[in-house]
């Protein structure tokens, strides 16, 4: 059993992640077969959903130790599987679970490591990567060194994989629990309801104002158009005083700063507390009925309307498309 | 009846002083009074050493500037006066007081001294004065009593010792008038001479009719010691009771350096070195006229009164800073964390209205600030207002933009610069604000488009312009200021900078009254008074007919009225004398609110129910007003923001008065932004 | 009952101002690493350290960061002099050498630089040590007399609680602490304090980077204030101009 590339598979210990996927895309593109590597315990039914990716083996690393995702005995076993597979590229889809992990393994398999990565090249032989640095500002295109390598990917960056291949083996992946680290225990897990994706890390942004008025038209307009572009809600100081949104939805001087591909300011007139937390958005999108509101200056497109008529007929433009 | 019969001569007019007291008796009384007196003494001399505890000097040094503020603020008692049963009590207990203790004192120097003159026609005027005073004096400590039963107001603080020292005080009134008429009684003094002494004489004709001489004798001797021994009493008790501002009241006034109200004291970074100190870490750290000041409060609460801080809910109140500092200083203990909270001193908008309340000149702004300055010099600032104060450092304005982006606001303007016009008039002071801050940009469009129709000959200074270092300043990080301070200081002498006008209160504050220490004089406007001047000589015009505005308000700005006493320039600027639509606020001129943002607090987070510009924003809105306009764009942001909390306020549009004057030119693209500010 | 831990080494790096916002950036330290010096600081001031050092690495012009370092309160400073452009794993190659020598009972740093925002370097240093790891902390607390550090963790999904075994690397997130300020006074104060500079060599360590930035280049900057009429064209914009749907 062999494979170039060890996929890092992540769950909820209910079902496999969606974006986790992804990163079977970046192993096409990078060429050579693939497995992917499940770990906790009792996998069996999520193992089996993985079985149409075109994987050479589904790797199953299932047992009581591996119950909780503690880092340092993941990464052991992540490299073990690595070692034993002969594979030399360790890839994952970028999220915080990958981020605690493959780090530690690639210092046991000793080898470089790139984290969210958005373009793979291919030229003259070579392998280029491309990444986000400064808080997304810039690009940088990257080399590495060798012939090992860890890469963490974007799921947003890479398609969702066809799932539409023969089906791969499930094999289990025998390690010792007595000789893996024990230096860290697992106590407690809070997880906050909401599944959508984190204000500092989301690609799309969608930001309300004031003239929102009341949480109803808050959520219908601004979680609504969120939740179908499959972005973070972000709320002015404002918005949040008066209570439309939740504190850690505050944007700008006092609260956080964001960088997403795009962000849709509704009803939000640019007091520039709010623009220090905006300003790396890529693309930045005003709706605002004041024509003179500071964000116009800022906005790659504005649009000049009341928020209750446009932002309806946004969402259902959106829908229909 | 006030004229000698019976052959008497108004010559002879006189009584006697010691007439029913006995050498030993007397002999009691000097020993009693010396013994009282010695241990008043003792007590301010313990006090005296209290202030020792502080750093050597601070003290004003000009004669005729003692002289001066003892005439206006002690004897005329200028920052009393106000339409208030308490001023009207505090101006019968001063007066009566005043007179009283002069009476005394000159009749022992007429029983002692060389010359006897308490005779005659100065002895008639001396008794009438005496008597009415005496009245006044004790009408005033009714009045007290009343005030503290029934209108308790709170910020004046209630105990036993306000009790005590009203009681002592009526007391000593009461019985002076009984031992008068009982000495007038036992004595039979003629009617024509007993008038002049007409609380006495109305006594003795009233109560004493048919007392005997002997027994009047007996109960004079009795109420004489009674008097005397309250005398004693009262003398001892001064230094425990509010009594005791009648000494340091007078001694601070005299002794408080004289300094422009916005300016602060510049540390030397050499003594920091030298010493390894920065502001005030101990009580000791103050100076020694600081530690005077504490001890003439007598806690009337006035600060207190007009505080932002106090009002919008938080925990600082100016009246607790000095009494709390002085407790400090009395019976020793820890400052920091304990005596003051950091959250109480990181409260103060430094609006400097408590400043202008106290009737006996203490400082509280200065003591805030040295305070402050131990809390950044030892790290115990963080989150946004340090990201600010780091961005000053790092970028040279708070906002953390890049310094070259400064003209963003110019653009399609053609604004000169001191490049492209180096013979210019006038140096366009934009500040921070209106450079980077967006609502702000649009004043500063405006002034310069309205410097730009009237002719002024002015430029900016484009990206050699840096923040003043005013926030730095306020917030506690005094050497950030400095640096920005000589740098700028620096690039203004080298383009020659004579006269500088500015849209920003803070800015034109700190050009004017601090950057001299740095050896920086200039002639520095606010951009109100030059409009005014050129609304005056016709160069532009304001036709307050032309104003579509609607009922319009003036918030004035604390750092250009309060401190820096421009009032009437703004308002002309926007017409308040011509406009029948106009409303003043009750909060206005020097006595005008804060916004909330001064003393660095614009680059604080606060929770809705503290913020002061909500207050300020229901004020306005009471007023009637549909556009509220300002002269700061710190103001201008804090003021959008309040409206926008405010029930009815979403309706009032927030203008620089630059932009009020703008669109009541006649050809001017009209720029009234939208109503509803919210951010 | 406990026992204050003898040493926490705080790594830090400096990196451009990330408030600067282009332009003629100053270098700061990276604020994610501010906040585990602050943390390190608290825990000394809570009775729970004795020493704290901080390590940098770079080139002398970086001082200037390990003042400030310096200037928060950091006991000790170090500096390893290698003016090269490291990647996360030759930083946590020549960090475990240090490491080694100086035995801290704990280790803290950022989560992230926010320059290269890559993530990596304590968790490496943490597998290179075979030490307990907890990444993204929202706050720690000593256990056991200093034996044990619970932790809780912000991840994508909510917060997570662990349980380390001392020694062990911990990574600082943004909710951590707010960092103190370091006033110009405190900076001049923490100029005459000394910077301890050891080389690769003295550590006995050779590192070679195995990534390198071939460009870095600024996405395109969005045109400012281009007005849409409606909807459609804004929709019609999003998916063919900027290709953000």
């Amino acid at each position: 059993m062999t494979a170039r590339t060890l996929i890092l598979i992540e769950h909820d210990r209910r079902e496999v992640k969606r974006p986790s996927l992804h990163a079977i895309t970046a192993a096409r593109q990078l060429g050579g077969d693939f497995a992917l590597l499940l770990l906790g315990q009792g996998l069996d039914e999520m193992a089996g959903s993985l079985v149409s990716y075109g994987a050479s083996t589904v790797l199953v690393a299932d047992g009581e130790a591996l119950a909780e995702p503690l880092a340092d005995r993941y990464a052991a076993v992540i490299a073990q599987a690595a070692q034993k597979l002969g594979a030399t590229t360790l890839l994952a889809n970028s999220s915080t679970f990958s981020k605690d992990i493959l780090p530690r393994a690639a210092a046991l398999l000793d080898a470089p490591m790139l984290t969210d990565v958005v373009a793979i090249e291919e030229k003259d032989g070579a392998t280029t990567y491309q990444r986000p640095v400064s808080a997304g500002s810039m690009l940088a295109t990257v080399q590495l060194a060798g012939e090992k390598r860890v890469l963490i990917v974007r799921a947003s960056a890479f398609d969702a994989p066809a799932s539409d291949s023969a089906a791969s083996p499930i094999e289990r992946l025998e390690f010792d629990g007595a000789v893996l680290p024990n230096g860290t225990q697992f106590v407690s897990r809070e997880e906050t309801v909401s599944d959508r994706p984190d204000l500092t890390e989301a690609r799309v942004v969608i930001g309300g104002g004031r003239p929102l008025k009341d949480k109803e038209s808050f959520d219908r307009l601004v979680v609504g158009l969120a939740d179908l572009l499959g972005g973070a809600v972000g709320a002015t100081r404002a918005a949040v005083d008066t209570g439309l949104a939740p504190n850690d939805c505050q944007i700008g001087q006092t609260g956080k700063v964001i960088a997403p591909d795009l962000y849709i300011a509704l009803g939000i007139s640019g007091a520039i507390q709010h623009l220090a937390g905006i300003k790396d958005s890529r693309v930045i999108v005003a709706i605002n009925k004041d024509p003179e509101a500071p964000i116009f200056q800022i906005a790659t497109y504005g649009l000049v309307g009341d928020v209750h008529q446009i932002v309806p007929k946004l969402i259902e433009a959106l829908r229909s498309n | 009846m006030l004229s000698p019969m019976n052959g008497h001569t108004v010559n002879e007019a006189t009584r006697e002083v010691f007439g029913n007291i006995s050498g030993w008796m007397q002999i009691v009384f000097f020993i009693m009074i010396a013994i009282s007196l010695g241990i008043l003494a003792w007590q301010v001399f313990d006090h005296f050493r209290q202030w020792r505890q502080g750093r050597p000097g601070g003290f004003e040094r000009s004669p005729r500037v003692w002289l001066q503020r003892l005439t206006v603020y002690a004897l005329a008692q200028k920052r009393v006066h106000k339409k208030t049963l308490g001023a009207l009590l505090h101006g019968a207990l001063f007066s009566g007081f005043l007179v009283l203790t002069i009476g005394t004192t000159l009749l022992s120097i007429a029983y002692d001294g060389p010359y006897y003159f308490h005779h005659g026609w100065y002895y008639l005027i001396y008794e009438l004065t005496m008597d009415v005073f005496g009245v006044v004096f004790c009408l005033g400590c009714l009045l007290a009593m009343y005030r503290r039963a029934f209108v308790r107001k709170a910020s004046l603080g209630h105990n036993w010792r306000d009790w005590w020292l009203l009681g002592i005080l009526l007391a000593l009134g009461l019985t002076g008038f009984a031992v008068e008429a009982l000495r007038m009684h036992y004595t039979q003094v003629e009617p024509w001479l007993a008038r002049w002494s007409t609380v006495g004489w109305l006594i003795d004709i009233t109560f004493l009719r048919g007392i005997d001489i002997e027994s009047a004798k007996t109960m004079h001797l009795a109420t004489w010691w009674l008097h005397t021994i309250l005398v004693a009493g009262f003398f001892v008790t001064i230094p425990v009771n509010r009594f005791l501002h009648v000494i340091t009241g007078p001694l601070n006034i005299a002794a408080r350096p004289e300094r422009p109200m916005g300016a602060l004291v510049p540390l030397k970074m050499e003594m920091v070195e030298e010493t390894g100190l920065i502001g005030a870490a101990q009580i000791g750290d103050f100076n020694q006229q600081q530690l005077l000041s504490l001890d003439a409060c007598m806690e009337c609460g006035r600060c207190e009164d007009v505080c932002p801080a106090t009002a919008s809910g938080k925990p600082l109140s100016p009246k607790f800073i000095v009494t709390d500092l002085r407790s400090v200083m009395a019976h020793g203990g820890e400052l920091h964390g304990v005596a003051i909270n950091p959250d109480t001193l990181w409260s103060c908008t430094m609006c400097q209205a408590c400043v202008q309340e106290c009737p006996v000149l203490i400082g509280h702004v200065d003591l805030i600030s040295d305070m402050r300055r131990y809390l950044v010099g030892e790290g115990k600032l963080s989150g946004p207002p340090a990201r600010s104060l780091q961005q000053i450092g790092n970028q040279f304005n708070p906002y953390g933009r890049p310094n070259g982006e400064r003209l963003a606001w110019a653009e399609g303007l053609d604004v000169p610069t001191v490049e492209s016009n180096p013979n210019f008039e006038y140096l366009f002071w934009v500040g921070c604000a209106a450079s980077f801050d967006p609502r702000a940009q649009k004043v500063a469009r405006a002034t310069a488009q309205l410097l730009k129709k009237a002719g002024v000959n002015f430029a900016v200074l484009g990206k050699e312009e840096t923040c003043t270092g005013d926030p730095a300043r306020r917030i506690g990080d005094e050497f950030l200021f400095q640096e920005r301070a000589q740098t700028n200081v620096a690039t203004l002498d080298r383009r020659q900078v004579k006269k500088v006008v500015t849209a920003c209160p803070h800015c034109h504050n700190t050009l004017q009254n601090e950057y001299p220490q740095f050896g920086g004089n200039y002639e520095v406007q606010h951009h109100s008074t030059l409009l005014a001047e050129l609304i005056e000589a016709g160069r532009l015009t304001n036709d307050a007919g032309s104003s579509e505005s609607g009922p319009i308000t003036l918030h004035d700005p604390c750092y250009l009225a309060r401190v820096n006493g421009v009032v009437d320039a703004p308002r002309t600027v926007i017409g308040a004398a011509e406009d029948e639509n106009f409303r003043e606020m009750p909060r206005c001129g020097k006595k005008t609110f804060c916004c909330g943002a001064g003393g660095g607090r614009m680059w604080f987070d606060e929770p809705p129910a503290e913020r002061v510009s909500n207050l300020r924003a229901q004020e306005a809105v009471a007023s009637g007003a549909q556009t509220l306009a300002t002269g700061c764009p710190f103001c201008l942001n804090m003021m959008s923001a309040g409206m926008a909390d405010t029930a009815g306020g979403e309706n009032v549009r927030v203008m620089d008065i630059a932009e009020v004057l703008l669109s009541r030119q006649d050809s001017s693209a009209a720029i009234l932004p939208d109503a509803g500010n919210g951010a | 009952m406990s026992s204050p831990l003898a040493k926490i080494l705080v790594a830090f790096k400096s990196v451009p101002d990330p408030y600067a916002g282009g332009g003629e950036a100053k270098s700061v330290v990276n604020p994610f690493d501010e906040i585990a010096i602050e943390e390190a600081l608290r825990m000394r001031e809570r009775g729970e350290a004795t020493e704290i050092v901080g390590v940098t690495i770079g080139p002398a012009a970086v001082d200037e960061q390990v003042r400030a370092a310096l200037a928060m309160g950091v006991d000790r400073a170090i500096r390893i002099d290698d003016a090269r452009a490291l990647d996360p794993y030759a930083v946590a190659r020549i960090l475990r050498a240090l490491v080694e020598k100086e035995a801290p009972q704990l280790v803290l740093m950022g989560k992230q630089a926010v320059d290269d925002d890559s993530n990596q370097a304590g968790q490496m240093l943490a597998g290179l040590l075979g030490w307990p790891q907890a990444t993204f902390i929202s706050k720690i607390e000593l256990l056991d007399g200093g034996a044990r550090a619970r932790c809780t963790r912000e991840t994508d999904t909510g917060l997570e609680v662990i349980e380390l075994q001392l020694p062990a690397i911990v990574t600082s997130d943004l909710r951590l602490n707010e960092p103190r300020y370091v006033s110009l006074p405190g900076l001049m104060k923490a100029r005459k304090k000394a910077i301890e500079v050891l080389s690769c060599e003295q550590l006995g360590v050779t590192v070679q980077p195995l990534t390198s930035v071939l460009s870095t280049t600024r996405p395109p900057r969005r045109s400012a204030g281009a007005r849409v009429e409606s909807v459609e064209e804004l929709v019609r914009k999003l998916k063919e101009e900027a290709k953000v749907l």
